[in-house]
């Protein structure tokens, strides 16, 4: 039941909790087509989750969850084969190469065998991991690893990418390859929804940004619109996201902490 | 040498081995005086059965049988060094192989301020802590109780000193064994090539079948008192040996020859030394986990279509396919797998070729063709969900349906399980020679539990699936695998029923069967193990969609 949609991934009313734990507290969410979303929000505020719901690797307990125009309750499996996930921790299978590790996620998702050869090629020159495809994976350094995990998300050129903090652990120069791929991907009508803690990340890639504390989003928008709901002006990101989390009381934790 | 460290290292490494043995940390466990029950009864036990031996010796007024009974204690005494050399290797190389794999329990902290001496020295004593301390506590403490009423203390004195260093030399040595062995699988574990994968997978199963062929020797059904007679009276030929210059010292002091006992006890003492100073620099340098890259080698990425893909398996089976057949190569882990086949194969054929009635043993001959493949696709089938781990997420998250998921799964435990009930049926016919009809019917059964079983495990392996990789990978929950184990027990029994008068007949209870009853329990015996296999694994589909639509690890 494939239609047209402007929205790439439209949630409504969505709920998740574990056990006592609200995870994530009826959300309604529209991300566009083609458009870098990003998700900011302290430890624990339910980003990874919000993520996993929408790829369907967790249920929610009420809701309902639409990606590229498919109902996630009824064809998950349709979403997954257009959708590209490296998670907060991407455990590898440490027994494999690099390049048997990309050959069996590329094979994952049906790409063809020229196909494959030449995008795991280039994308192994461009994130500077050429040479090193043959070690084993449990040989990579954090970075490697991380940009391995980009690199299998990308190889099906998915229409959906969900990105679990992109960005840790690379070096400056992978991370702007990243940054950059990822802005030419949302130009060829890409979606990427990336949660992160790096608020400079999130104000300088993404087109609208979405704050999540305990679960719910305070607040969505562009960089504007988040400082008129904030109510400050010409403020950068981070002091929009401590007001609006209730969290600019760090300089009295601080001096707690020295004294 | 900080003393401090070494015993904070030593309750660390005993907690770690706990945790890995699977035992919960609970506040009663962690109680110093219930930790130290366990040795204080084994000093008990020993005083106990000292004072029975020495209150039956006191009570003999024979004075012919009691010198007779003093040389046997005398002979046992010297043996005993030996026997605890021997039993304490077999302990303590099994514990090193039961934490093998586990990265964290033998990564030694080395960002904190310990020596590797401490380090070495603490490994040394808790790898004797435990069952083998228990052991060694009775035997001592009988000795000496037992030398007070014979009057042989300072023997008996010589001789717990004796073994107490001998169990220290044999942990030593494990120590060595178990830093070589990180060293090798170290070096391979970060190399890559089909070199890296045939070294690995070969080196540990040599490994394990020499380790398990020595248990054997020592432990399956050998004359206790003829091991001790061999050990006293052959330690004497082969004095040269430094293990044995304890047992040495203790024949010379026996003898009254004082000085070669000092010069074999000092020389037990200095080889201790030695061993202790090898394991230092042997951890000093190789005995972190994750030593420098080696690489075997490097192939030009060329990828082409795998044998499953021309089979008829889509691309994602053939990739997950090619994926459990690389991690059941290069997992240490996982290893355990092959050599649990190989080891039911020599318990079988060691038993057979014990029994007088070799040729005629053809219960024993259908055993091996029929248990190895069904004991390797029942525990294939329960932990080939479970060990993919944390990496599980790349399953859930990729387009893989659950009949695809479930296909390639169950197509891998059955091909690995026909492959090892082949190798084994090669051993077990070339050694038993059974009738060509046994050996026929044996074979098919052996497909027809096979190819059942490993729908039922996979059910159960889908439905009862433990991601938990610390302390160690679980795969599957105890639960879980109790009743797999149980039900393929029951269904394995309902599949060879129609044969129980072919298997009564070869035990000479009932006449043989016609050959057209045979060909017909063996239809009706298909006939069931098909119904058993469509029925779970439907079963297993459904667990994996269930699976796949909530995998959070």
């Amino acid at each position: 039941m494939t239609t047209v949609f402007k929205s790439a991934v439209k949630l409504k009313e969505v709920a998740k909790r574990y056990a006592d734990v609200v995870a994530v507290d009826y959300v309604d969410l529209d991300v566009r087509k083609g458009e870098i979303f990003g998700l900011l929000g302290p430890n624990g505020s339910g980003k990874s989750t919000l993520l996993k719901l929408i790829l369907g690797l967790v249920k929610p307990d009420a809701g309902f969850v639409n990606v590229l125009g498919i109902e996630a309750a009824e064809n998950p499996v349709a979403i997954k084969a257009q959708a590209g996930y490296v998670p907060e921790v991407p455990r590898l299978y440490e027994f494999l190469t690099g390049m048997e590790y990309l050959d069996f996620t590329a094979d994952l998702y049906n790409v063809g065998i020229t196909e494959k050869k030449a995008r795991i090629s280039e994308y192994l020159k461009a994130l500077e991991l050429e040479g090193r495809e043959g070690d084993m994976i449990s040989a990579y350094s954090l970075g490697m690893k991380q940009k391995t995990a980009l690199i299998s998300a990308f190889v099906h050129r998915p229409q959906l990418l969900l990105l679990d903090e992109p960005l840790s652990g690379l070096d400056p120069r992978s991370a702007k390859i990243i940054k950059d791929l990822l802005r030419e991907l949302a130009s060829k009508g890409v979606t990427t929804i990336l949660s992160t803690h790096i608020l400079e990340i999130a104000q300088a890639m993404c087109d609208r940004i979405a704050i999540m504390y305990e679960g719910r989003l305070l607040a969505i928008g562009s960089m504007e619109e988040l400082r008129a709901k904030a109510r400050l002006p010409g403020s950068n990101l981070e002091e929009i996201f401590l007001t609006l989390t209730g969290t600019s009381d760090i300089r009295d934790v601080v001096e707690a902490l020295m004294e | 040498m900080n003393w401090h460290h070494v015993l904070k290292l030593i309750s660390v490494d005993i907690k770690s081995g706990r945790l890995i043995r699977g035992q919960r940390l609970r506040r009663y466990r962690e109680s110093r005086v219930l930790q130290y029950v366990m040795y204080g009864g084994s000093c008990l036990l020993g005083i106990a059965v000292g004072l029975l031996v020495g209150t039956v010796y006191s009570g003999v007024t024979d004075p012919e049988m009691k010198t007779g009974l003093l040389l046997n204690v005398k002979v046992l005494f010297i043996a005993a060094p030996t026997l605890v050399l021997t039993y304490s290797l077999i302990f303590t190389m099994m514990r090193q192989i039961q934490r093998a794999g586990i990265t964290a329990s033998i990564q030694p902290p080395y960002w904190l301020p310990i020596t590797w001496g401490e380090h070495t020295l603490a490994a040394i004593v808790a790898n004797l802590i435990g069952v083998q301390l228990a052991a060694l506590l009775a035997i001592v403490s009988t000795i000496g109780t037992v030398s007070i009423f014979l009057g042989e203390t300072p023997l008996a004195a010589l001789t717990i000193f004796a073994l107490l260093a001998v169990a220290l030399l044999a942990s030593a040595t494990t120590e060595i064994f178990r830093i070589l062995q990180v060293r090798l699988t170290g070096a391979v574990y970060k190399t890559s090539g089909k070199a890296a994968i045939w070294v690995r997978f070969f080196g540990s199963l040599l490994l394990f079948i020499a380790f398990y062929a020595v248990y054997f020797f020592f432990t399956s059904g050998a004359n206790f008192v003829a091991i001790i007679d061999v050990f006293a009276s052959g330690q004497t030929t082969v004095w040269f040996i430094p293990y044995l210059w304890l047992g040495m010292a203790l024949f010379s002091f026996m003898n009254s020859r004082v000085v070669d006992t000092a010069l074999f006890s000092l020389g037990a003492l200095a080889f201790l030394g030695a061993l202790f100073t090898v394991a230092v620099k042997l951890n000093s340098r190789f005995g972190l986990y994750e030593p420098p890259a080696i690489r075997i080698s490097r192939e030009a990425y060329a990828p082409r279509p795998s044998i499953w893909s021309r089979l008829g398996f889509s691309l994602p089976e053939a990739a997950i396919m090619r994926k459990d057949f690389r991690a059941f190569t290069r997992r240490r882990e996982l290893m355990y797998f092959f050599v649990l086949p190989i080891l039911i194969t020599m318990i079988f054929v060691m038993s057979l070729t014990r029994t007088p009635y070799f040729e005629a043993s053809s219960v024993f001959s259908a055993l091996i063709l029929l248990v190895p493949g069904a004991s390797m696709a029942l525990m294939l089938g329960s932990v080939i969900i479970g060990q993919e781990g944390a990496p599980v997420w790349h399953l859930s998250s990729s387009p893989v349906a659950a009949e695809s998921l479930v296909k390639c799964k169950f197509a891998f435990i059955v091909i690995f399980s026909c492959a090892v009930t082949l190798a084994c049926s090669i051993v077990g016919i070339l050694i038993v020679r059974p009738s060509p009809t046994l050996m026929l019917a044996a074979l098919i059964e052996s497909i027809f539990l096979i190819i059942s079983l490993s729908a039922v495990s996979l059910g159960a392996g889908i439905k009862g699936a433990s991601f938990v990789e610390v302390p160690r990978p679980r795969m599957i929950s105890p639960r879980a695998g109790l009743i797999n184990t149980i039900t393929c027990a029951l269904l394995a029994g309902v599949i060879l029923a129609p044969l129980i008068p072919y298997a009564g007949a070869m035990l000479g209870l009932l006449d043989p069967p016609s050959q057209s009853y045979t060909s017909l329990a063996l239809a009706v015996s298909g006939a069931i193990a098909a119904i058993v296999t469509y029925g779970f694994y439907r079963i297993a589909v459904k667990n994996a969609e269930d699976l796949l639509a909530e995998v959070d690890t």
